[in-house]
């Protein structure tokens, strides 16, 4: 009987312990970033948290617990609410998009006050957890005594990566009493344009620059979604000048050159394999094509034989297999074929003589 | 105590020898490797092997070619005559000729041989197996699995430059 007294006092002395070993630690959270890169605290924002460090399973639910400006979800650990949960993007990155003082039920003031946003990510029920971690947020109210006509987040803009472009028009003679601002702009000295055409709606929509009040305004874009450019586009600046309703008044041209980008690898062509017979497959393969080539053209001279065709692919690889095997099976004396690849611009890729195996 | 050894020495007895059986001399024929490579077979994968690129440490030294040039629907099949000896073989869909499509065949030994002395299925054009027209490699005997798997390498001057490896599935059901 004693004994059976000191199991049950054991059991509920380990009995917490066990409950709190029910949550996992998944791993702290990588990158974070937000669109707009700036913003104010009663503006609608999308922040993004990549999570491939961590042991959260790609496209699983995920949901945000904070406790910082304020507890949104409080009480709610063991069954996460659904306006807390993120939506996954793809890539192991999920994002939530909120607009902070209607989240928090806080005023703009407050929320400046506040220690910042803290929180973790879990799963709706909180057996798995991130590390702790803070959105970092970007405090641009500066701007506002700054006497800066134009300033950008960052500094130098990337193709894939959101900027956020302030502009203070009471800098500029001949903005008073503008109705509306837009960006009149392109990439790579106006190479790809998206010009502010003020008969059409819909790109007066999509130019228009935020009215953040008192003369200031902010433009938020994401270059390689805003001038939908082809894949593999080398983006070496950002050209643009600023527009007062339809045309009123503009602002000199600004040119904001692109942050360091890493310049592409060189193209690598090769066939497959590096010996062969007339009796096997040839590959033809392009690794690391330059923009805009998406095609390789090729013409196979073995003796009377001409073979033709192509394969298409994409800036990352170009790839395809040609049959050798049934159209030269019946002919002889081959020791050798030509092989001539080119590109959709029409520029040879190569012009070899290919040397071929007698298969013993 | 002594007494729960006895049973337990008793029971160990029972065990090692209760359930042996007399040979009663009755004789069955070991199963030979034709009774396991014959049959209908179905690609599920084939890899292009670049020998030379392997040895020299080149990538990339392999391509999968099993979605082209109709591959996925190569078929082969391995016949047997009633006395499990190797009959015709046949090449079905429409395939670019890698090998032979039709003929006979047979295995360099019918058993599995010891060490590492290759299995090899040897391709013939005429019935009295004269003329050789191809060798394949039998590089994985059918198991319980149903699968197994055929190489055919190109040789040049006995110098290996190419080799194909056909991962097959059974239809036989």
């Amino acid at each position: 009987m004693k004994k059976i007294i000191q199991i049950v006092l054991l059991t509920f002395l380990l009995l917490p312990n066990f409950v709190k070993a029910q949550t996992q630690e998944a791993g702290d959270v990588g990158a974070m970033w937000s669109f707009p890169v700036v913003y104010e605290y009663d503006e609608e924002v999308t922040w993004y948290f990549d999570l491939s460090g961590t042991t959260f399973l790609a496209e699983s639910d995920v949901y945000l617990w904070m406790w910082s400006p304020s507890e949104p979800d409080a009480g709610n650990w063991e069954n996460s609410s659904e306006f807390a949960k993120l939506t996954y993007e793809g890539n192991m990155v999920w994002s939530k998009t909120l607009t902070p003082t209607l989240y928090f039920s806080k005023t703009p003031e407050e929320i400046a006050a506040s220690a910042g946003f803290w929180f973790r990510l879990k799963d709706k029920t909180g057996t798995l957890q991130s590390g702790v971690a803070q959105v970092a947020y970007t405090n641009f109210t500066t701007f506002y005594t700054d006497n800066q006509l134009i300033k950008s987040y960052p500094s130098a803009p990337t193709l894939d990566k959101g900027i956020s472009i302030l502009f203070n028009s009471n800098l500029q003679p001949g903005f008073e009493g503008a109705t509306s601002v837009h960006f009149h702009s392109g990439l790579n000295n106006w190479d790809v344009k998206q010009e502010y055409q003020a008969w059409l709606p819909e790109i007066v929509e999509k130019t228009k620059l935020k009215d953040l009040g008192n003369g200031f305004y902010k433009m938020d874009l994401i270059p390689n979604e805003y001038y939908d450019v082809p894949d593999g586009y080398v983006m070496n600046n950002l050209v643009f000048l600023m527009v007062k309703d339809e045309w009123a008044a503009t602002t000199p041209d600004h040119v904001l050159n692109a942050g360091e980008y890493i310049p592409p690898p060189p193209p690598e062509f090769r066939f497959f394999p590096l010996q062969l017979s007339k009796k096997d497959f040839l590959g033809i393969m392009r690794k690391n094509n330059e923009p805009g080539v998406n095609k390789l053209v090729y013409t196979i001279t073995a003796n009377d034989v001409i073979l033709t065709g192509e394969f298409t692919g994409n800036v990352s690889e170009i790839k395809g297999f040609v049959n050798l095997v049934t159209p030269l099976q019946n002919v002889e004396n081959l020791t050798s074929i030509h092989v001539l690849v080119k590109d959709n611009n029409n520029n040879v890729i190569s012009d070899t003589t290919i040397p071929l195996k007698t298969v013993d | 105590m002594k007494c729960k050894l006895l049973y337990g020495l008793a029971m160990v007895c029972l065990l090692a020898f209760g359930c042996s059986k007399n040979d009663d001399g009755s004789h069955v024929a070991p199963i030979t490797l034709y009774e396991k490579v014959n049959g209908n077979w179905g690609l599920m994968n084939l890899k292009m092997v670049d020998e030379f690129a392997k040895k020299n440490a080149i990538e990339p030294s392999e391509q999968n070619l099993s979605s082209m040039f109709n591959y996925a629907d190569f078929k082969i099949n391995f016949n047997v005559d009633e006395k499990m000896q190797p009959t015709s073989y046949e090449v079905l869909g429409d395939v670019p000729p890698l090998f032979a499509p039709t003929g006979y065949w047979e295995l360099s030994a019918a058993f599995q041989p010891t060490g590492q002395i290759p299995l090899m299925i040897y391709l013939y054009s005429d019935v009295q197996k004269t003329q050789k027209t191809d060798e394949l490699r039998l590089s994985s005997v059918p198991g319980s699995n149903g699968e197994m798997e055929i190489q055919l390498t190109r040789t040049s001057e006995g110098t290996p430059f190419i080799t194909y490896i056909f991962k097959l599935n059974t239809l036989n059901e």
